[in-house]
């Protein structure tokens, strides 16, 4: 595709108050071949947490983009990320999903490599009657750019990127609001749930901003909850959306430069929070207004890969597109440290009951999904109605609830919870815009 | 005499419930204080075993939360469950394992295949369950039911009926 002709998938006039994306976005192979070259293989993209290396020569696998890689601590204690595929035949060096090795010895003719992706050996090598210009090429694996805020690890395909730190810009105060919730850090609980969905990745990330769909995509779980509250009162007030019928709550959304979006609310339930019972002791480590701000509802997307989504309980989500129509997802349970067995076993069911595919909420939405992507295939509608509520009060910059965290988001919303915010949209699509035109 | 044959019954019954939609009678199965546990995996080869550390696809204690699945997805409110796909489960390999005059514990197989009718196409969930039964008011009851399932990368979702 041409640029103008990927340029013109975003129709973005915000002084009329018009914002569309056109569908080919979500249905075009062309499109889906281009994002994955110039976002997920030529940008950065998540790739795991600190505490999942915590010993020198740890390693975990995964893919950036397509492509597989390898993320280890070295026995220096650096993080590193390399391509996991033999520089002799290509063929994968690390199998496992996660583990710890010194070496990683390729099983097809024995080319090995240390725990840093440096070649320590070539089978037969000096029998192996090789030319000069053999000798004269690199063996390692081919190293990807890694870096780490916080410990949320980031890696890049590309080299020729800014910093992390510039890429993340204001988002990096919403991974410190995760981060800090314990003097200790967070911890990644054992058993994750893998799922794919029969639609494009973009629906993920915007539903994870979405407001507007709560009540009618889940009111099968708001009657569960109901009927919870009928049968045992307060005491089935162990969800944050257990009062949620009974407050006026706040909305409000942020979009950040480079794609990353979130949005927050106030929480109507938040003595639900296994945080709770920790709060003084936070609000004293880090302030009152990023006290409150960790009870909030949060859903973020730092772009394009990974969401953490703290409402019921909090969950990271790791989006790995396999297709237009084709994405696999990850579902980790983070958790503070050193929190009470009793708030963590609460975490875990909250988790579980709303997160898991298998639990009460995230069935409907991939089905949503899954129906967005079929309807799409009504050809001749190109242009959708769904990026266009709160135009009328989206403002450039932050509000005042960007001040209490002092942070300068692009754009800035707010209102209350039936308001079903859509701008946040904006900024992911006029980034992915950008990507797709500036190419890799 | 072995409790073989009740046993293997109540595991037809139980399969059979799930494949006619007759939820009532599933539910009936189990014990009020039932604990319904399907393990995640940590990684290749193991399974998470404390569900209060660890987390599992499905954990449900007593047969109320079993219940509110029930209403969820015959209630006519969640899209996921509209239509619900049909179902056919096989229950082979069965082995008692413990044999008491007040309770069993019972290994199977259990192969689910499930007809997404909505999207028209099929998948198998398969498992391998270990039921432990109650003798209750002169019936053998499900006081726990544990499915490890072995193929657990899941397509869109999963609920009570597909295991």
């Amino acid at each position: 595709m041409q640029p103008q002709e990927l340029a013109g998938l975003v129709d973005d006039r915000p002084a009329e108050g018009v914002f569309r994306v056109h569908a080919d976005a979500f249905r075009s192979r062309a499109v889906f071949e281009r994002e994955m070259a110039t976002i997920f293989e030529a940008g950065w993209c998540f790739a795991g947490l600190d505490c999942q290396l915590p010993n020198p020569h740890d390693f975990f696998t995964t893919r950036i983009g397509r492509q597989p890689v390898v993320v280890q601590r070295g026995g220096d204690g650096v993080v590193r990320a390399f391509l996991n595929a033999c520089r002799h035949k290509g063929a994968m060096v690390c199998h496992l999903q996660h583990g710890n090795a010194r070496t990683h010895t390729c099983h097809y003719h024995g080319w090995a490599y240390d725990s840093a992706g440096a070649n320590v050996g070539i089978k037969l090598l000096r029998q192996g009657e090789y030319s000069p210009a053999f000798h004269a090429e690199n063996h390692d694996l081919h190293a990807a750019r890694c870096e780490s805020h916080r410990g949320f690890i980031f890696v890049s395909l590309n080299h020729d990127v800014p910093p992390l730190a510039e890429h993340l810009g204001g988002m990096a105060t919403f991974l410190d609001l995760i981060a800090d919730q314990s003097p200790d850090g967070m911890e990644l609980l054992p058993g994750t749930v893998t799922y794919t969905f029969r639609a494009n990745w973009k629906f993920q990330v915007e539903n994870t901003g979405d407001v507007y769909h709560f009540t009618s995509t889940h009111p099968s779980y708001i009657d569960v909850l109901a009927s919870r509250k009928a049968k045992d009162g307060a005491a089935a007030d162990t969800t944050t959306y257990a009062r949620f019928r009974e407050k006026e709550l706040v909305r409000g959304s942020m979009c950040f430069g480079r794609g990353h979006s979130a949005m927050w609310g106030s929480n109507p339930t938040p003595e639900a929070r296994p945080l709770h019972e920790s709060l003084d002791d936070v609000a004293a480590r880090v302030g009152e207004a990023r006290a409150r701000w960790m009870l909030y509802v949060r859903n973020i997307t730092v772009f394009p890969n990974v969401q953490f989504a703290e409402n019921a309980s909090l969950q990271m989500r790791v989006i790995r597109p396999l297709a237009p129509d084709l994405t696999e997802m990850t579902g980790y349970c983070l958790a503070a440290r050193g929190e009470s067995p009793a708030a963590r076993e609460r975490r875990i069911r909250q988790y579980e009951e709303f997160f898991n595919p298998s639990g009460l909420a995230t069935p409907d939405d991939t089905t949503a999904y899954e129906d967005c992507q079929a309807g799409m295939q009504a050809g001749r509608i190109d242009w959708h109605q769904g990026y266009m509520r709160g135009m009328a009060v989206v403002r450039r910059g932050g509000d005042r609830y960007a001040a209490e965290l002092g942070i300068t988001p692009e754009t800035s919303a707010h209102g209350g919870f039936e308001m079903g915010d859509e701008t946040i949209f904006h900024g992911p699509y006029r980034y992915w815009r950008d990507r797709l035109v500036a190419g890799a | 005499m072995s409790a073989l044959p009740e046993a293997s019954a109540l595991l037809f019954a139980e399969a059979a419930a799930l494949d006619e939609c007759r939820w009532a009678d599933w539910l009936a199965l189990f014990t009020e204080d039932c604990l319904y546990h399907v393990p995640a995996w940590r990684d290749e080869v193991t399974p998470t075993t404390d569900p209060r550390t660890e987390i599992s696809i499905i954990h449900c204690a007593g047969r109320a939360q079993l219940a509110e699945r029930i209403q969820r997805i015959t209630g006519g409110r969640s899209v996921a469950s509209l239509p619900l796909p049909r179902t056919a489960h096989v229950v082979s390999n069965i082995m008692l394992v413990e044999e008491g005059a007040a309770a069993l514990r019972v290994n199977s197989l259990w192969t689910s295949h499930v007809f997404n009718v909505k999207r028209q196409d099929q998948h198998v969930f398969f498992s391998r369950v270990e039921h432990r039964l109650v003798r209750e008011a002169d019936t053998w009851r499900i006081a726990r039911r544990h499915a490890l399932l072995l193929n657990d990368r899941l397509p869109t979702m999963l609920d009570i009926y597909s295991l």
